[in-house]
């Protein structure tokens, strides 16, 4: 498990892509950030970092499924997939090993957008708290697309494929809350909630005004267990099918 | 020790592999023969635990490989036919990597790399990245990957594909040292190889096996009959005497006139050919023939594998499942008639 993790980090670092896609991230966070202080002049003074947060998301469907396209995909285009899966180890370690990787990539992400609190503390004053709470619904966000980009990039061995496709399951979970408050679906309760049960915007709320609830941490951790177990019953079916 | 059961496989409805079973012994080279879309790269794929088979057991020095299969593939050392190298990697990077997914010590990793590399001599190339290197190199990378750690059974699908002819006599003189300490099933469809390395061979068509045997074996198994070329120079009748009446001889085929009192016979011999050829020449030289030329054509792996090959599929199971397949077709027609 950690040999696989060690390769699949070396693939991210040791090429230009972590960086670039920390950049773009950086990037994406920078324009947000510049546009809330613009928010600043106005009347409501209104300012908050888990609102950057907010925005920067939607922009996020596109950097993960990047991140996570080549998991699995470049495995099988390779033919590697040949070694990992006659070396002794088993399925669920090269899973777990390479989810790791791809978390450190985004922990790196994250890291380095610390730089934005970090400065306005200098000029100002930083809710420390909420912050905090922001950055661990972030995180918490961040790893169940990373499950979802990765058990996406099991399906195929087109990498360009599987991140198309991974943006498009990440945009129907991001906007499945607004799905499930138009008045079309309101017409049908049962439906209207259960369409609900898989929005993770609405979770985030909460983080981001503060609040830890045991139910939103749970939801996101029962979501990446869930992509992670599919992603090994994946690959274990394409191994039966294969043909 | 590595035994093969009645390994099957189907790709659904499909047959590629057909209740084969052999078992390759300590300190031998198996070679693994067959036409392209045999199911040789299937089988291997199945004893190395990578696809899963329909049914059948595959044992490596007494774990079965479905059921233990990280027990398992600890003795095992697999080259699929494509390397299955990382082009993005230097040779040494991969080479570690392999060697922490074969759980080698971290203290004996480093020696263990070199000793690969050596082997192989890809010394030279082990600061490459692996896309940048020619075929035959890569080749050699994944051949190195096997060999790390010292696995006592070896896969080999055809590792000599993509090499130049020194490089094929290099990599066949590694495959018979490793013969030392290893198993070795070794896969190719090239016979003067498999005749130059192997001990025993399976012959494999349409996923049945055709023979499992000795070199020597499959070679006597043609029909024994040897074919004698001799062009001598002088009385004709006299050389026709002596090669009718030497012992071993069954018949004199063709006599062919060249002209200037040269002749050319050929003729069937049954036995020890080289004895023959030898009391023969004897025989013609006391009687003051000229011989310019003489040998004999010994029935050689390539019509053993072509006549194998073509021989008809053994009955059983395919006339079985072809009889399976018309019922199925009637019985969707019967469906749709009734519809």
């Amino acid at each position: 498990m950690i040999s696989i993790y060690k390769k699949d980090l070396q693939s991210f670092f040791f090429t230009p892509f972590a960086y670039i896609v920390t950049a773009l991230f950086l990037f994406m966070f920078t324009f947000v950030f510049n546009g809330s202080l613009g928010n600043l002049d106005q009347a409501t003074h209104y300012f908050s970092f888990a609102d950057i947060f907010y925005s920067v998301i939607i922009m996020f469907i596109f950097l993960i499924p990047i991140l996570t396209m080549r998991t699995f995909a470049d495995e099988r285009k390779f033919g590697t997939e040949v070694l990992l899966m006659t070396s002794p180890i088993n399925v669920v370690q090269i899973i777990v090993g390479k989810y790791l990787a791809n978390i450190t990539v985004f922990l790196f992400m994250l890291v380095c957008s610390l730089f934005f609190p970090i400065y306005a503390s200098f000029k100002g004053e930083v809710v420390m708290s909420q912050l905090i709470c922001a950055y661990l619904g972030f995180f918490l966000w961040g790893a169940m697309y990373i499950a979802i980009g990765q058990l996406v990039s099991s399906f195929t061995e087109n990498s360009i494929l599987a991140a198309i496709l991974g943006e498009i399951v990440m945009f129907i979970f991001l906007f499945v809350d607004d799905f499930a408050m138009t008045e079309f679906i309101a017409q049908y309760p049962g439906l209207q909630s259960a369409l609900y049960a898989f929005a993770a915007q609405p979770r985030f709320a909460y983080f981001s005004q503060g609040f830890i609830r045991l139910s939103d941490i749970v939801f996101f951790l029962s979501a990446i267990i869930v992509c992670l177990v599919w992603n090994y019953i994946s690959i274990e079916k394409r191994r039966w099918n294969r043909g | 020790m590595i035994t093969i059961e009645n390994l099957t496989k189907y790709y659904g409805n499909n047959r590629a592999v057909n209740n084969i079973s052999f078992t390759i012994n300590d300190n031998e080279i198996l070679g693994f023969l067959g036409p392209n879309g045999a199911g040789k790269s299937t089988t291997m794929n199945m004893i190395a635990g990578f696809l899963p088979m329909t049914a059948g057991k595959v044992t490596i020095f007494g774990n079965d490989v479905s059921k233990e299969p990280v027990k398992a593939k600890k003795n095992l050392g697999y080259l699929p036919e494509i390397p299955p190298v990382y082009p993005d990697m230097r040779v040494r990077e991969y080479l570690s990597f392999c060697a922490g997914l074969k759980r080698i010590p971290a203290t004996k990793k480093s020696k263990e790399i070199s000793r690969v590399m050596e082997l192989l001599k890809i010394t030279d190339v082990k600061d490459k990245l692996i896309k940048n290197l020619s075929k035959g190199y890569k080749q050699r990378v994944g051949f190195a990957q096997a060999l790390l750690g010292n696995p006592k059974f070896l896969i080999l699908d055809e590792p000599t594909v993509g090499l130049d002819p020194k490089q094929v006599a290099e990599v066949r003189s590694i495959i018979k040292e490793l013969k030392k300490d290893h198993s070795v099933i070794f896969s190719s469809h090239i016979l003067s190889e498999v005749s130059a390395v192997c001990d025993r061979v399976v012959i494999i068509n349409k996923g049945d096996i055709k023979a499992i045997d000795t070199i020597e074996n499959l070679e006597k198994q043609t029909g024994g009959s040897i074919t004698l070329h001799i062009r001598i120079k002088g009385n004709r009748t006299a050389a026709a005497d002596i090669i009718q009446n030497t012992e071993g001889v069954t018949e004199i085929t063709k006599i062919n006139a060249e002209g200037d009192n040269s002749y050319e016979f050929i003729a069937q011999l049954e036995g020890d050919g080289d004895a023959i050829k030898n009391n023969i020449m004897k025989e013609l030289l006391n009687n003051n023939i000229q011989i310019s030329d003489i040998f004999t054509d010994k029935p050689d792996l390539e019509s053993v594998f072509v006549k194998l090959i073509n021989s008809k599929t053994s009955g059983g199971m395919k006339e079985l499942f072809d009889e399976y397949r018309e019922d199925m077709i009637k019985a969707q027609t019967e469906e749709e008639e009734n519809e």
